[in-house]
């Protein structure tokens, strides 16, 4: 992978950086131990490893990630993998504890547009809250088992998810243009 | 010659009394009193000055303008020395200043404001988004392009946000034009809607804002099939920890 070589090359300069991709990868190593089947996708430029699940094992493996340490859910996102792609339901999690050891992890699951049913990871982070609320809200992802999935951002009568690269804008009166 | 009590003689003539009225050493205190205390104007202009005097906008600010109109209240620039005293509701409200973007969701709040607002009511559209739609009229999904769209405009204020000093004179501006209404055209000033509507037969529902979201039964219990498959829960631990400690 393109990322993974450039990082490579990054390696050689810091001593602290090859630390942090041997830390980086042995939560990867630590998941292939215990079973829990995932890719991984590589690093990013400050060497966060980065996790592909299947949708199927995403709540064991976010329980398993728990387990590990990440107790803390920095962000939850979506994002569109172009026209006709993918929709990406993406995790920030991050160690939060008294001693110094730092690290994180993100975690990508990659749904069918035409089935963007995912679980949710709310009874392991409660922080996900709204921010799965306004991934569905923008993305048409579909949490099951989030406690009320409703839009958060947009009208509750609005039709479409805006944010989807193949989203287009209906002609209502007030947006066109005021000139 | 100066006058002096000790110099005036008591000279009860007619010549004498007809000088002094012809030619008082003094202004008259009778027509000084009438100038001080008596106003020649139009029922029309009191009207209109005392409305532009007491000018009370509504407290409606929906992102960074509303900084610049907080700074307008503020000590600094004071703006209740235009008899601008900032007024919670719409119904006390003459003037709303629409600082801030305006979005399709906002939008059926802000025409209800504006309708509730007693007449005669002014509108003053405060800095670019409020105007056009400002940096997010190109491509935004939800903003509304200029809130004339919505509701009549008096004043356009340009900036992104306007200075203080810029609001300043807007409602200067504002004055003026208050100033040169008249009444006898006001019932050809009186606003109509501008958009199209249609005869709906949408039924009425219940809000699915209930204002119940943390008592929701599928907050505080997890989903069967969750509970049962034997995966730890740390949200649903820490909440019964948190319950037995209190």
């Amino acid at each position: 992978m393109a990322e993974t070589e450039n990082l490579g090359s990054n390696k050689a300069l810091s001593s602290d950086l090859a630390v942090q991709e041997t830390e980086g990868s042995a939560v990867s190593k630590w998941l292939n131990q215990n079973g829990f089947d995932h890719e991984l996708m590589g690093l990013d430029h400050l060497n966060v490893p980065i996790l592909k699940v299947s949708r199927d094992y995403l709540f064991p493996f976010a329980s398993a990630l728990y387990a590990y340490g990440f107790n803390y859910l920095m962000f939850q996102c979506g994002y569109d993998d172009g026209p006709g792609g993918d929709l990406v339901s993406t995790y920030h999690l991050a160690k939060l504890g008294d001693d110094d050891l730092r690290d994180e992890v993100r975690v990508k699951v990659f749904l069918p547009r035409e089935d963007p049913r995912c679980p949710s990871v709310f009874w392991i982070w409660k922080s996900v809250d709204w921010q799965e609320r306004e991934t569905y809200d923008m993305y048409g992802i579909v949490y099951e088992g989030h406690p009320n999935l409703k839009r958060i951002l947009m009208p509750e009568d609005w039709v479409g998810y805006p944010l989807r690269k193949d989203y287009i804008t209906p002609d209502f009166y007030e947006l066109q243009d005021a000139y | 010659m100066v006058m002096k009590p000790e110099n005036i003689q008591m000279d009860f003539s007619i010549e004498e009394q007809k000088q002094r009225l012809i030619n008082p050493i003094e202004k008259s205190m009778v027509t000084q009193d009438l100038v001080n205390n008596v106003v020649l104007t139009t029922l029309n202009d009191l009207y209109n000055w005392a409305r532009m005097s007491s000018l009370w906008p509504m407290l409606y600010g929906t992102s960074c303008c509303f900084i610049e109109v907080a700074a307008m209240i503020g000590s600094r620039f004071d703006f209740d020395r235009f008899g601008l005293i900032p007024r919670s509701s719409p119904r006390q409200a003459d003037l709303i200043i629409t600082a801030g973007t305006v979005t399709m969701k906002m939008a059926p709040a802000l025409v209800r404001l504006y309708e509730q607002m007693a007449e005669p009511k002014y509108v003053i559209a405060m800095g670019a988004c409020t105007i056009t739609g400002g940096m997010f009229s190109t491509d935004s999904i939800t903003t509304v392009r200029g809130v004339d769209k919505l509701i009549p405009v008096d004043v356009y204020l340009p900036g992104c946000p306007p200075r203080p000093e810029a609001i300043m004179d807007a409602i200067i501006k504002l004055r003026k034009k208050i100033d040169a209404e008249d009444f006898s055209q006001r019932a050809n000033m009186q606003s109509t809607h501008r958009f199209h509507t249609i005869k709906h037969e949408m039924q009425a529902v219940e809000p699915i804002l209930n204002g119940k979201y943390l008592e929701l039964p599928t907050r505080i219990a997890p989903p069967k099939a969750l509970a049962e498959s034997g995966i730890p829960l740390p949200a649903l631990q820490i909440a019964q920890t948190v319950k037995q400690e209190a």
